[in-house]
């Protein structure tokens, strides 16, 4: 396990620097991405457009030798644009799947609030699931397969939100931000040559990847971690402003990025620190608070703020145990 | 290099050699303010295990040691023994027992010299290692310097001791303490080697000097008397003299008459404290006040309170009706100034008190016969009073034809007996008795058993009935030893369960005689008696129909001074042989016989119970505030030598616990120096903290160890054996 890290951990820097080299401020959103796709998870971000959601999927894309497929979700489209679609072959007198951008490697889906729910969902299953269902028969997606969404905060209207189920089946929601002044110059000045990301190149092979996320979940995690995350995560449950606490689902979740992050972090074991790094970015979204708790200006974000306050951080053995 | 570790160890050697004449001062007053005995024992034994700190040899050499040496000055002390015999650890193994019970027992003051000086060596033997830390290892002496001081003052203030020279040797002792600790700490934190001080009278002219001009100075100075007036007399009139002997205390821990009696049993303690005197005509008991309720562990009074203000002097406390024949006779009695009975003592037959203070009124409790002694409706000591007795003879066939027909009042009162009394009593009462046919020869063959059936009379070795024990039949079935209590209590219940009523009747017996043919005022003779806190007694009354309460004695060694007659016109018609022998009773008082039981009582000399000085009060609290002092200067310090006893623990141990243990130690000590980890700060968090607070990075190694032993589950110690030494920088830094 220490060898795979000492093996893997210079890689894992290299796509990172790769990807700062074309976003300019945004190590920590590239850092989160790393998480998510080491943990074999997705990423949902949430901003506006413009501040570089689509140049960091392919950013990440290009640093790891995969191939990139985009869907622009919009209220018209179908599932079958999604999955791809059957066309008769005259020529062969048969029908033909035309794979659709799902079965890419690292799929950037933006503005995915803004299509139906039906083909939200055709989507969803495939991360859930990892593979799709065409025509009655079961396709399998491509492996490694990561799933970039961006949904668009300030266009409510006439979208159709993401119902919670389908928020869970994210690992981690990030926010990109503005960029401060001073990055957007330095973004200028990148990019008034030729674009950084014509410049870089792949530093990771697939298989490399894949290995990468196996060895992840050797990361080793202590009871005592487990403790903690549990009582983290019940805490939510157990909260006033909240009518929907973190499922179970979001507790692997959690333990699953910490894992992540650790290796990024060349540590083969997880420490509170990861937990409480990576909780704002995995619980929130799988928090429904109450319209009473709403009303009073809660936040989830602030309630995930309180409990990692409130908790205690195990720093001895059991000795009970 | 080898002269530099030589220099250092000739300082260490000052420093700690003024530790131990500081420590010397300390001890120097108990001689004088306790009852301690052989001072110089216990300081050799200190300066014993001084010399045995200072060698800094492995505890398994040192404790050895230390202990054989407390050992030879035990068996020195008080044990006759031969050394290591069977007897010996048998007494070692008695001592303790019972001492360890007293202790749980919270009967403080009752321990034996034996213990107490096992307890003053143990003291001793951790001053030695506490002065070693305070003086070679952290070489703070300012603190116990101070206390030394305080303690000089205080001994000195509040006791006979004089500290006049104490303080001159402590001041000379301290200031070349504090001089040689403050250079040697200067050289180390400057790293100049030791060696390189050629010329050592450079420093050690100029010392001398100054504590030599300072202490002249100091004597030579005049001195202001006090500013503040002497606070010792003023304290104790404000607090009242407390530091109180005997009377009314609790009854089990001191002899002396006490009045709650709901808990009787375990040993007490002779103490001679005078109570009262008395001018008598011959040896009486002097009653108090009987009980009538039994509980099954001691005697309460249920009897309804029919108190009246006596009439004058006359009491109206006749137990006898005037079919019995009286002499009328005179007493006086004076009570010593410090008592606080608050109660008259008076004989059988007392039937008017002829002169007392006018300021006095009694207060008669009729049913018990307790007289309280009032002025102004307060309890009041009374100094003395004059009694005119009409001392009563029983006749011994009146006793035995006054039949079995008690007034209904007397047969509702005094036949009481706990619901859950044994049987066995009962049975054993009716085996005793079942060859008399009348009241009185019952009573006496029960009298008697107690003297004839292997009953032991003894004061320190007296069980406390349990929870489900009966005191009674405690006594007569499984200890068959004890003193008055046990007996009279016995002897009551016995009577009360064969249906004869009977009370239990509190009082002292009659004292020592003192002088003999004492002329007072009304020209007559008398005997006087001093009666102390060792003659408080109990013992027995028995009703007779027509005739009234007649005393009974059932203690062993023990005899009754009631007085008996044989009605010579009946002598014909009784039983001779019975009568021979009681016809003797009369006058035979047996002062000589009760000397010897007196002097069997707890021949353990308790300097709280044997001193009759007030200031005793004041050496307990300044011994107490001594402790205290030193206690809070332990807590204050704890971390200090706590560090230094866990260094040395933790760098031994191999296990991952003792690696989780010294870190949270750590912890505490950052903590307790104002760098507190909040609860859901991460360790990391934390480490980053106290790292930026020390400037260092140790914090983070440290904690990065903790973390792969605490996290990852690593079972490898040798981690632990790295940082140790950052973690004593750490601690270093935090104490520093």
């Amino acid at each position: 396990m220490t060898q795979q890290l000492s093996l893997y951990e210079p890689k894992i820097s290299e796509v990172m620097k790769n990807v700062n080299k074309v976003m300019v401020g945004k190590e920590e959103v590239t850092l989160l991405s790393m998480v998510a796709l080491l943990a074999k998870g997705h990423v949902l971000l949430e901003d506006v457009p413009g501040v570089g959601k689509t140049m960091l999927v392919r950013a990440i894309a290009k640093s790891l030798d995969c191939e990139f497929k985009r869907i622009q979700f919009t209220p018209d489209l179908l599932p079958s644009d999604v999955t791809g679609v059957s066309i008769y072959n005259p020529k062969e007198m048969a029908f033909e799947f035309r794979p659709g951008p799902i079965l890419g490697n690292v799929v950037l889906a933006d503005e995915i609030n803004r299509t139906s729910p039906k083909t939200q969902s055709a989507l969803l299953e495939g991360m859930e699931e990892s593979s799709i269902t065409v025509e009655g028969s079961p396709v399998p997606l491509k492996e490694p397969f990561f799933v970039m969404a961006t949904q668009n905060p300030i266009e409510y209207e006439g979208t159709y939100p993401l119902p919670e189920a389908q928020l869970d089946r994210f690992l981690l929601k990030l926010n990109m931000g503005y960029p401060t002044a001073q990055e957007e110059r330095e973004m200028l000045s990148r990019t008034s040559g030729d674009h950084p990301l014509t410049k870089i190149r792949a530093v990771m092979t697939k298989d490399e990847l894949l290995d990468i996320q196996n060895s992840v979940k050797e990361v080793y995690v202590d009871d005592t971690i487990r403790h903690y995350i549990v009582d983290v995560v019940t805490a939510t449950r157990d909260h006033d402003g909240v009518y929907l606490g973190v499922s179970p689902r979001g507790s692997i979740a959690l333990m699953r990025a910490a894992k992540a992050f650790a290796f990024i972090q060349d540590r083969d074991y997880v420490i509170p620190d990861d937990i409480k790094y990576l909780a704002p970015f995995v619980m929130p979204h799988r928090i429904i608070l109450t319209s009473e708790a709403k009303f009073e200006g809660y936040t989830a974000e602030r309630i995930t703020e309180e409990i990692l306050e409130q908790i205690a951080i195990p720093v001895q053995r059991n000795r009970h145990e | 290099m080898r002269g530099e570790n030589q220099q250092q160890f000739y300082y260490q050697l000052i420093l700690y050699i003024c530790g131990f004449l500081l420590f010397w001062e300390w001890m120097r007053p108990l001689e004088k303010v306790t009852d301690t005995e052989n001072i110089t024992v216990f300081i050799i034994f200190a300066a014993f295990s001084f010399f045995i700190s200072f060698l800094q040899v492995s505890w398994w050499l040192s404790m050895p040691l230390k202990l054989l040496g407390l050992v030879f000055i035990l068996d020195g002390l008080f044990l006759y023994e031969r050394l290591f015999s069977k007897e010996w650890f048998l007494i070692i193994y008695q001592q303790f027992a019972y001492n360890i019970d007293l202790i749980l027992n919270q009967q403080w003051g009752d321990m034996t010299a034996f213990f107490r000086s096992f307890l003053f060596l143990v003291l001793l033997w951790l001053m030695s290692y506490l002065l070693y830390f305070w003086f070679v290892i952290a070489k703070r002496i300012f603190l116990f310097v101070l206390m030394t001081f305080f303690v000089i003052t205080i001994m000195d203030t509040f006791t006979e001791y004089n500290g006049q020279w104490a303080i001159v040797r402590t001041f000379i002792i301290a200031m070349i303490a504090l001089g040689v600790s403050s250079f040697s700490r200067e050289m180390e934190k400057e790293g100049i080697s030791f060696g390189g001080m050629k010329r050592l009278h450079r420093w050690i002219l100029p010392m001398a000097a100054i504590v030599l001009f300072s202490t002249a100075v100091g004597f030579a100075s005049p001195k202001p008397g006090p500013q503040w007036a002497d606070p010792v007399p003023y304290i104790e009139s404000a607090v009242g003299n407390s530091g109180g002997n005997g009377p009314g205390g609790g009854s089990i821990q001191k002899i002396g008459y006490g009045e709650n009696d709901s808990e009787l049993g375990g040993a007490f303690m002779r103490d001679d404290t005078p109570v009262f005197r008395v001018a008598a005509k011959k040896e009486r008991y002097w009653r108090v006040e009987s009980k009538n309720h039994y509980t099954g562990k001691g005697w309460e009074d249920t009897l309804e309170e029919d108190i009246r203000v006596a009439n004058g002097g006359d009491l109206g406390i006749r137990t006898f009706t005037d079919e019995v024949e009286t002499e009328e006779q005179y007493s006086l009695v004076n009570f010593n100034d410090d008592v606080q009975l608050n109660k008259l003592v008076y004989p059988y037959g007392a039937a008017e008190v002829v002169s007392y203070p006018e300021q006095f009124q009694f207060l008669v409790h009729q049913p018990t016969g307790e007289v309280e002694t009032q002025v102004n409706q307060k309890s009041r000591q009374i100094p003395g009073y004059r009694m005119q007795i009409d001392v009563p003879s029983y006749e011994y066939d009146q006793l035995r034809e006054a039949g079995e027909n008690d007034p209904r009042e007397i047969r509702d009162e005094y036949l009481q007996l706990p619901d859950d009394l044994p049987g066995r009593v009962e049975n054993l009462t009716e085996q005793i008795i079942k060859d008399e046919d009348n009241r009185y020869d019952r009573v006496k063959e029960v009298e008697n058993y107690f003297s004839t059936s292997g009953f032991e009379y003894n004061t320190e070795d007296v069980a406390v009935p349990g929870e489900s024990d009966d005191y009674v039949d405690q006594f007569l079935f499984e200890t068959q030893q004890g003193y008055c209590d046990n007996f009279s209590t016995s002897m009551v219940v016995m009577l009360r369960s064969v249906g004869i009523p009977a009370r239990w009747v509190k009082g002292f017996t009659g004292g020592e005689l003192e002088d003999t043919d004492i002329e007072l005022e009304d020209g007559d003779t008398y005997n006087l008696y001093q009666v102390t806190n060792n003659n408080a007694h109990s013992w027995v009354e028995v009703h007779f129909p027509g005739i009234g309460w007649v005393p009974f004695e059932p203690t062993k060694g023990f005899s009754n001074p009631t007085d008996f007659y044989v009605d010579t016109d009946d002598l014909d018609s009784s039983s001779n042989e019975d009568n021979s022998e009681e016809t003797d009773t009369p006058d035979t008082e047996s002062p000589n016989q009760q000397q010897e039981i007196e002097e069997d009582f707890d021949s353990d000399e308790s300097g709280a119970a044997a001193s009759e000085e007030g200031g005793n009060f004041w050496n307990y609290i300044g011994l107490t505030a001594a402790l205290a002092g030193i206690a809070i200067v332990l807590y204050v310090t704890r971390f200090r030598w706590m560090s230094a006893f866990l260094k040395r623990r933790y760098k031994q141990s191999e296990d991952p616990a003792a690696y989780q243990n010294a870190y949270h130690y750590l912890l505490k000590v950052l903590d307790n120096k104002g760098l507190k980890r909040k609860p859901n700060q991460t360790l990391r968090e934390y480490a980053n903290d106290v790292d930026r607070h020390f400037q260092t990075n140790d914090m983070k190694v440290l904690t990065h160890h903790y973390e792969r032993m605490l996290y990852r589950n690593e079972q490898q110690s040798d981690q632990w054996r790295k940082v140790t030494e950052l973690w004593e920088n750490l601690i270093n830094k935090a104490l520093s």
